[in-house]
């Protein structure tokens, strides 16, 4: 059986995929997952998954986020006046990156 | 006869015959998409679960996005969304009456049923219109496409997993029997589109079969009517009868849209439920109220 | 852990689900983040009239993208509040439909004119964003994620709303009038919305205690008037004389407590307000004309046995 390994490295960060790992039984994925995949990058906490409860929706399947102009749904759409509130220039920008994230694809 | 396909390259030019069809064509096309997003919204923090609130607004809002491509290539007989949308009377609309018809509270069937007849007629019509001799309703298509087969997919979803339960099935079958004859509007042809300066009358212009075939014979979509209708029914019915439903068809007829079959209201005649009227009120309401002269556009104009 | 381990140890994102954490803490943790979890769905409720009267497709477009994106934080929210063990996402929205379930002053008032959407959408969400920003460093992690994505998102948000408010305000007299007067009749719920002084705040203490709260209700509001006041005078809204508040030398903002109608504060929070019971109710009749179908859904998935989870161990 075949399981599939998260990884977080620091408390309060997020768990990525990082690898898998043959195991019979999820004690067992468990143990072994932490040596596989943990014992050199810095881990705070494995997940492992069964493989077969993972499903998948991919570019193909699906047009991700539209291919229509949405744009109406980004702060950048929107000119206004004055300074803005740090947490909203953030957001801005993390969606700038994103959107052209997007477009580079 | 028809202006070959490669000379109907733009919008200088055209000819009375072939601005009545594109006209016609493209209000049909976009009036169909508005107002089905209109209703869709309804389920806005309405919807079952807070998962499939979420992917109903994004087919409301893919919904709306293509209307505004198809309201957009207007703007090449200079009508803009003020004209089409916010200002236009409301018996001008050319939409199917299976788009306007309000939700019952609560009947999800509704949803899921209507975007199923709807998708599928939908995935027809843009594959005829793939090689429109106008390029601009061509090149729209395929942006169009790839985003509709996540509805219909997402309507035979639920379809599915609600034909599985005894209970829901009657609700799926009692809405389709209310849905089906109003779906089969949507082949029905238009009646001419009002003038400008006509001013609204009580009664419905008669629909003018000329326009439908001139939009076929300019070579605007690439099927007729019937022959979408025909190969939409048969894909409708024998699916919907795999799910134990029963299609208020007349079997005799084969796959063929009758006359008896359709409702009194036809929509795309010019005439509408009274849900219409309540629905146009609705959402000119703060355009009227604020005395607005001209729709807020956000984005730019569609390439 | 005991909750002096608790104490110690709070810090950002520091407990997980993998944490054994006492039950005051999961308690608290879960109490807040239902609160808001639950303004994201009320606030939605309020807006989504607005969908439909927008006054044109790419405002109804924004606007059915707004309404989704705070039910799409209302999901996010209940798994992180799920995840504390304590109730069930189900069981809260029972408790939001019957009335039992607690959320932001701002949503118990009814929304009828599109002038009032900004007064939502520009400085409700961009108060919220203010204490947002701050939750991103919260102890439980899960509510830490949420925020990752909320604050990611909710800048469109603000700067759609900002965008209503001054379209609004370089329209026709007859709009600056309505939305002024919108202003007005906003102005003080929006400054409720932090609640009343810390040391009337009954359960700041513990959380902030426990890393939970990040900042105060006064430090919050004032970070919110001194962003906002000078955005809402740009567009030439007049602030109302009441209530008073004074520029404190040090730049800060004292704000006069008794201008405000505090019975009314507490009425709404105890959800006996007439109005925001009337959306209470709608939102609950709404639910329940759903329930046969979330009862399709689960008995599918009860009758689906061979693909359940495995318990957690």
């Amino acid at each position: 059986m075949i399981w599939e390994v998260f990884r977080q490295e620091k408390a309060g960060e997020y768990h990525t995929h990082c690898g898998n790992v043959h195991a019979p039984d999820r004690e067992m994925a468990k143990q072994f997952a932490a040596v596989q995949h943990g014992r050199r990058k810095p881990t705070n906490s494995l997940w492992v998954v069964p493989q077969e409860e993972v499903g998948e929706i991919d570019g193909e399947d699906v047009a991700f986020g539209g291919t229509t102009d949405k744009s109406y749904r980004w702060a950048t759409a929107y000119n206004t006046t004055g300074a803005d509130a740090r947490e909203v220039v953030e957001s801005e920008d993390e969606q700038a990156t994103a959107e052209k994230q997007r477009g580079d694809d | 006869m028809a202006a070959a396909p490669d000379e109907f390259s733009g919008p200088d030019d055209l000819e009375e015959r072939e601005r009545t069809a594109l006209e016609t064509l493209c209000k049909r096309l976009a009036d169909d998409e508005f107002v089905l997003a209109e209703r869709y919204t309804e389920w806005q923090v309405r919807a079952p679960t807070l998962e499939s609130d979420l992917a109903l607004a994004n087919n409301a809002q893919d919904e709306l996005g293509h209307a505004r491509l198809w309201y957009d290539v207007l703007g090449d007989l200079g009508f803009g969304e003020r004209e089409l949308v916010y200002e236009r009377d409301p018996d001008d609309f050319r939409h199917s009456t299976l788009v306007e018809r309000p939700f019952e509270d609560g009947n999800w069937a509704d949803p899921v049923l209507r975007s199923y007849l709807y998708d599928v007629a939908e995935e027809l019509r843009l594959e005829a219109l793939a090689d429109s001799s106008y390029p601009k309703i061509a090149d729209r298509v395929e942006k169009i496409r790839s985003e509709e087969s996540y509805h219909r997919e997402h309507a035979q979803n639920w379809l599915e997993r609600l034909a599985d339960d005894e209970e829901s099935r009657e609700r799926l079958q009692a809405t389709l029997d209310e849905l089906f004859p109003h779906a089969l509007t949507l082949f029905e042809p238009c009646a001419p589109p009002r003038d400008a300066n006509e001013a609204s009358g009580d009664k419905p212009r008669a629909v003018d079969p000329g326009i439908e075939a001139d939009i076929v014979d300019l070579g605007l979509r690439t099927a007729t009517l019937e022959e979408l209708g025909e190969e939409w029914l048969s894909i409708v019915v024998p699916y919907l009868e795999s799910l134990d439903l029963a299609v208020p068809i007349d079997g005799d007829d084969g796959f063929e849209v009758t006359a008896a079959a359709l409702p009194d209201e036809r929509g795309r005649d010019g005439t509408h439920t009274d849900a219409w009227a309540e629905l146009y009120d609705e959402f000119t309401r703060t355009y009227r109220e604020l005395g607005r002269d001209e729709p807020t556009t956000i984005m730019d104009a569609p390439e | 852990m005991n909750i002096d381990t608790v104490k110690e140890r709070a810090g950002p994102r520091e407990f997980s689900p993998a944490d054994e954490l006492p039950r005051e803490y999961r308690e608290a943790a879960t109490r807040m983040i239902e609160f808001h979890a639950n303004s994201e769905i009320m606030g939605a409720y309020l807006e989504r009239p607005f969908i439909r009267q927008a006054p044109s497709i790419d405002r109804k477009l924004a606007f059915s993208a707004k309404v989704q994106d705070e039910i799409g934080h209302g999901q996010l929210l209940y798994r992180a509040a799920e995840s504390l063990g304590v109730k069930t996402r189900e069981e809260m929205l029972d408790d939001l439909a019957n009335g039992d379930g607690k959320f932001l002053n701002c949503f118990h008032y009814p929304m009828e004119s599109w002038v009032e959407t900004p007064m939502i959408a520009f400085f409700v969400d961009g108060a919220a964003m203010r204490r947002q920003a701050t939750l991103r460093r919260t102890s439980w992690e899960p509510y830490a994620h949420a925020m990752d994505k909320v604050c990611f998102e909710e800048g469109f948000h603000v700067k759609h709303g900002e965008d209503i408010l001054k379209e609004l305000m370089s329209g026709s007299k007859k709009e600056q009038q309505m939305t002024q007067e919108a202003f007005e009749e906003w102005w003080p719920r929006i400054i409720q919305f932090f609640g009343p002084t810390d040391d009337k705040s009954t359960h700041h203490d513990f959380a902030a205690s426990v890393g939970l709260k990040q900042q105060s209700n006064d430090d919050l509001r004032n970070a919110f008037l001194d962003q906002y006041i000078p955005k809402a005078r740009k567009y030439g809204l007049e602030i109302p004389d009441e209530p008073r508040i004074r520029e404190r030398d040090d730049g800060t903002y004292a704000v006069e407590e008794d201008d405000l109608n505090w019975d009314e504060f507490f009425t709404i929070a105890k959800n006996e307000f007439e109005p925001g019971l009337g959306q209470i109710n709608g939102r609950k009749t709404a639910q329940e004309a759903v329930d046969w179908v979330r009862e399709t859904i689960e008995n599918d998935a009860s009758a689906a046995g061979g693909h359940a989870p495995q318990a957690a161990d």
